[in-house]
């Protein structure tokens, strides 16, 4: 188990987390699905992931906080920040402030599976999204 | 997540309501051009009597008593002439008598210069006799009955004392006193009657004077008397006309384009100002309503960025499921399958309501005036700007008191007005920080008030009195034209209420518009129309 990809997933719109806990699973993820901005942060504090995916606009605390509080306590971790498109400003700040990637809304499901791709990569271990997408080619 | 607002009725009702917006539009249009037409008919439909027509009244009436007066001059004149003549002839006729008497009197004494007496009065015949043309003027046809016994009679006399050398008749002593005391009389009944004549006369020619004179002030004062009064009408007439249309400009300034109606009852020039100003006020209304478009437009512009950010949550939900479906149709169950197509169905419609929301605001549409809940209004309006104020990380609190009566006004205008205030609101603010937005009863009684606060930088108090000024604008270069408040201002004027402003530097800026609520909408529409 703790071969795969620890992920973490924040994201507040619920179906985000439905469709892409699933996809992310098939290339050796193991997600945890967050809508609420404080209870991912109270998981974070006590489980380090490899990959912390989270929207850059939010409710009560915004992607930003995410990061900064990511970096802070785990400085390993890969931030990529789910982004709008009015929001291209707020994306370069947070590369700036030290996040991995950032991937705009609306993305398909291998957008982001590109992107952590090259985060475990970047981590030293690998993924089998090659495997992924044979597949998807020969079906 | 904040839902898309207010009206979630589904596709039917939302195309029912734009149906009848149309039609209300198309009326709003024929209603002012209606108005405009009954105005224009009211105004030329009233007989004419133009300034220049009482003008020429005028002059004609001063005219023609001046002609009066010349005439009545003339005419005096000539009777002094007449009378003036008269007495040179009697005077002449007098002083012939006169010396008639002296050569009489002569004659008498020394019994000399008896010819020359008959001289005179032969003379004095002939002044009466030349002159009785001017005579029977002033005496009348009769005046020889007048003039001439006397004078024969003393010739007669006098001819009867001629020394008989010549008549050959001698005269007794007695004969000769007894015809010397007639002769004397009738000198002096002669004299006495002409002196009296000229006398008389000379009373009358100074009547005649008098009353010239009078006459001649009279009607020089009535000449005077006539043309102040004529340029006291004219005056009052045209000052007043004068004044009428300053009023006019006065409520045109302030926003209230009510075609001006009839108020005399006669057309005159004027009237030409009075239609060429009811189509200016057309013309204003119509550039008003693009310039309103035009500003809505704007907004709807600013609204755009939060609409398309808050769409792509929407898309992104119907794009991972669409291709998670498509990835793993095979693998999945039919429960699972139903699962992410009604998600796909029920995003598109979530996506579907956040445009729609901003395009019935962004739908020109025409004034329709209807009682409105205000707070439900102001809800509306904030879920319009909701993405806007998500986008832009501020708090927005809305609170209203409850069971506030309706105002009477046009929810598309008043939409735009609020939604306005709220933007400015958002543009002060920092991230983070408060809107407040409140719906309560005004100070005075019969209005609501809506107060937008934010708690931004405030405005100086040096700039604060040109806010409301077209152009007027504190934002950068590009980002705002300067007329949203003042095309709200103008809104809120037309609904018979007021936008006020208080700020506090470093403490935020209120904005406060105040309204009148409904009463009887009847009188509300009538008094419109005034």
């Amino acid at each position: 188990m703790s071969d795969n990809l620890q992920v973490l997933l924040l994201d507040d719109e619920p179906i985000v987390g439905r469709r892409l806990k699933p996809a992310l699973a098939k290339i050796g993820c193991e997600v945890e699905v967050f809508e609420d901005p404080e209870a991912a942060l109270a998981r974070m504090a006590q489980k380090e992931f490899d990959v912390v995916v989270t929207d850059i606009r939010m409710d009560q605390i915004d992607g930003m906080q995410v990061l900064e509080f990511v970096r802070d306590r785990w400085p390993r971790s890969k931030v990529i920040m789910i982004t709008g498109y009015a929001m291209m400003s707020l994306a370069r700040e947070a590369m700036e402030k030290g996040a991995f990637d950032f991937i705009a809304k609306p993305f398909k499901p291998d957008d982001l599976r590109r992107v952590i791709a090259k985060a475990a990569k970047a981590l030293g271990s690998s993924l089998d999204f090659e495997a992924v997408e044979m597949e998807k080619a020969n079906g | 997540m904040v839902d898309s607002p207010g009206k979630g009725n589904g596709a039917n009702s939302s195309e029912m309501e734009q149906n009848s917006y149309e039609e209300v539009e198309a009326q709003g249009r024929l209603g002012l051009a209606r108005d405009s037409e009954q105005a224009r008919k009211a105004l030329l439909s009233r007989p004419r009597f133009s300034l220049r027509l009482q003008i020429f009244l005028g002059n004609a009436l001063a005219f023609a008593i001046a002609i009066a007066i010349a005439i009545a001059l003339v005419a005096s004149f000539h009777r002094v002439e007449g009378k003036v003549r008269f007495l040179e002839i009697v005077n002449d006729y007098v002083m012939e008598v006169e010396q008639a008497r002296r050569f009489e009197k002569n004659f008498f004494l020394y019994g000399t210069n008896l010819s020359d007496a008959q001289d005179n009065v032969f003379s004095a015949e002939t002044i009466l006799n030349r002159n009785g043309e001017e005579l029977a003027a002033i005496l009348g046809p009769g005046w020889r009955a007048q003039m001439l016994p006397n004078l024969h009679r003393y010739q007669q006399l006098l001819e009867k004392l001629t020394p008989q050398e010549q008549t050959g008749r001698a005269l007794g002593k007695n004969e000769r006193g007894l015809l010397q005391n007639q002769v004397r009389i009738q000198g002096q009944q002669m004299v006495s009657a002409a002196l009296a004549l000229l006398s008389k006369e000379k009373a009358a020619l100074a009547e005649v004077l008098d009353r010239s004179r009078q006459l001649m002030l009279y009607s020089v004062g009535l000449l005077l008397l006539c043309m102040a009064l004529s340029a006291y009408l004219l005056g009052s007439r045209m000052l007043g006309s004068i004044n009428r249309f300053g009023q006019y400009a006065h409520r045109i300034a302030s926003g209230d384009f009510t075609p001006i109606t009839p108020t005399r009852r006669y057309s005159d020039e004027f009237t030409q100002l009075a239609l060429a100003i009811n189509s200016m006020i057309q013309e204003l209304e119509n550039r008003e309503a693009v310039l309103v478009q035009s500003h809505k437009m704007r907004a709807v512009g600013t609204l755009t960025a939060g609409v398309a950010h808050e769409l792509n949550n929407p898309m992104n939900n119907i794009t991972l499921t669409a291709h998670m479906l498509q990835e793993d149709y095979a693998n999945l169950d039919d429960d699972e399958r139903m699962e992410m197509i009604g998600d796909v169905v029920g995003e598109a419609e979530r996506a579907k309501k956040i445009i729609s929301n901003l395009l019935d605001f962004a739908r020109e549409s025409g004034s329709q005036l209807e009682p409105l809940d205000l707070p439900e209004l102001l809800k509306e309006t904030i879920a319009l700007a909701g993405n806007q104020i998500k986008l832009s990380g501020i708090k927005i609190d809305f609170q209203a008191s409850g069971n506030l009566p309706r105002v009477h006004g046009d929810s598309q205008q008043l939409r735009q007005v609020f939604l306005n205030l709220i933007l400015n609101a958002i543009d002060a603010s920092s991230k983070g920080g408060h809107i407040q937005v409140l719906v309560l009863p005004a100070d005075e009684p019969n209005y609501l008030a809506v107060k937008v606060m934010d708690e931004g930088a405030g405005i100086p108090a040096h700039i604060l009195p040109s806010i409301f000024d077209p152009f007027f604008t504190t934002k950068g270069k590009g980002k705002g034209t300067g007329l949203g408040l003042s095309v709200s201002q103008g809104i809120v004027a037309k609904h018979g209420g007021r936008i006020m402003v208080s700020s506090q530097e470093k403490e935020g800026t209120t904005f406060t518009v105040v309204l009148p609520v409904t009463t009887i909408p009847a009188e509300l529409g009538h008094q419109k129309q005034v």
